[in-house]
């Protein structure tokens, strides 16, 4: 019985795995695993400039998510929705923002310490 | 939402492509060449916004990062000699692969579940993946008017609705261009300024 619906659940899984037409979810997972990928960077590289370019990466999939919202409230019948892309142009901007004042520390931190890697960084005063 | 016909085909390309860029951003050795990969996966979105007919954040995506924030970082990588790295001479990763790999796991279940949640085809929702299914072909892939008028009611929302938000944001940029510029003095130009302070 538990076999049963293990294989039922399978085979539903399969089926909407084959299912190549792009829903609103298909945007979702793109823009997960763009945020993971970006997360992995943060945590496992050691060049603080690559760091923030994964900052980059994971701000960009929320921007994916965001946009994909605005569209399916759009499709679904609100038309006039555009919270979602509000929403992406504001993260546009404190990411800039953000790039500007960290790449400000990076060139800094650069000039004292001939570094950028982060395991190498670890003194708040020297 | 369902995207049908030329744009499912794109859909797939530039989500491809933007998931490639994204890797080797991650995985390669030389700053520059990540950050040109990161400038495939940008304008791969941007593609995909258009996909989406978010044409002004499109406009926004190519002006303010593939042609801002990433000249920035290239400035600042060829200001930082990074060449060890691409040498072969330093490591390329810091020693917190375990943290990595357990952390992008549990997003990983976390995001899916909450995705299967999400999925009106999902076999978690049983109850609406019958009104989800009669509401996609409402959806009419050729478009209303030939020119499209988004930038206009992104616009329109931007300075009725966002208006505030709008505003702080104008005021972060602001302390940001200062912020940046009082950072990135060299000590030199520090002493010229604190002496030109003493001197007024």
């Amino acid at each position: 019985m538990t076999l049963l619906a293990l294989g039922c659940l399978l085979q539903q899984e399969a089926g909407r795995l084959l299912d190549f037409s792009p829903t609103t979810t298909k945007f979702l997972i793109l823009s997960s695993i763009l945020f993971i990928i970006g997360v992995g960077g943060v945590l496992a590289r050691r060049n603080i400039i690559v760091i923030f370019m994964s900052i980059e990466l994971i701000l960009n999939a929320v921007n994916i998510n965001f946009i994909a919202f605005a569209r399916h409230w759009q499709a679904v019948g609100r038309l006039g929705e555009h919270t979602g892309e509000l929403f992406a142009i504001f993260v546009i901007t404190v990411a800039a923002a953000e790039a500007a004042v960290g790449l400000g520390i990076v060139v800094s931190l650069y000039r004292n310490r001939e570094t950028v890697a982060v395991d190498e960084i670890d003194l708040l005063k020297w | 939402m369902i995207l049908h016909g030329a744009e499912a085909w794109f859909f797939w390309a530039l989500a491809l492509l933007a998931l490639v860029g994204g890797l080797f951003t991650v995985l390669s050795r030389s700053a520059v060449h990540s950050a040109i990969w990161l400038m495939t996966t940008l304008i791969s979105t941007a593609g995909l916004f258009l996909v989406m007919r978010a044409e002004f954040v499109m406009g926004v995506q190519i002006l303010v990062y593939v042609g801002g924030v990433m000249v920035l970082f290239l400035f600042v990588i060829m200001l930082v000699n990074v060449s060890e790295e691409r040498l072969d001479r330093a490591r390329l990763f810091s020693r917190q692969w375990l943290l990595a790999v357990v952390f992008a796991g549990l997003l990983a279940v976390i995001f899916s579940y909450v995705i299967r949640l999400a999925d009106p085809y999902s076999s978690l929702q049983p109850a609406r993946a019958g009104a989800a299914a009669e509401a996609a072909p409402a959806y009419n892939p050729q478009g209303a008017t030939p020119v499209s008028r988004n930038a206009e009611e992104v616009g329109w929302a931007l300075y009725t609705r966002a208006a505030l938000p709008f505003e702080i944001a104008s005021v972060l940029l602001l302390v940001a261009i200062i912020g940046s510029v009082l950072l990135a003095r060299t000590p030199r130009q520090e002493r010229l300024a604190e002496r030109e302070e003493d001197g007024a």
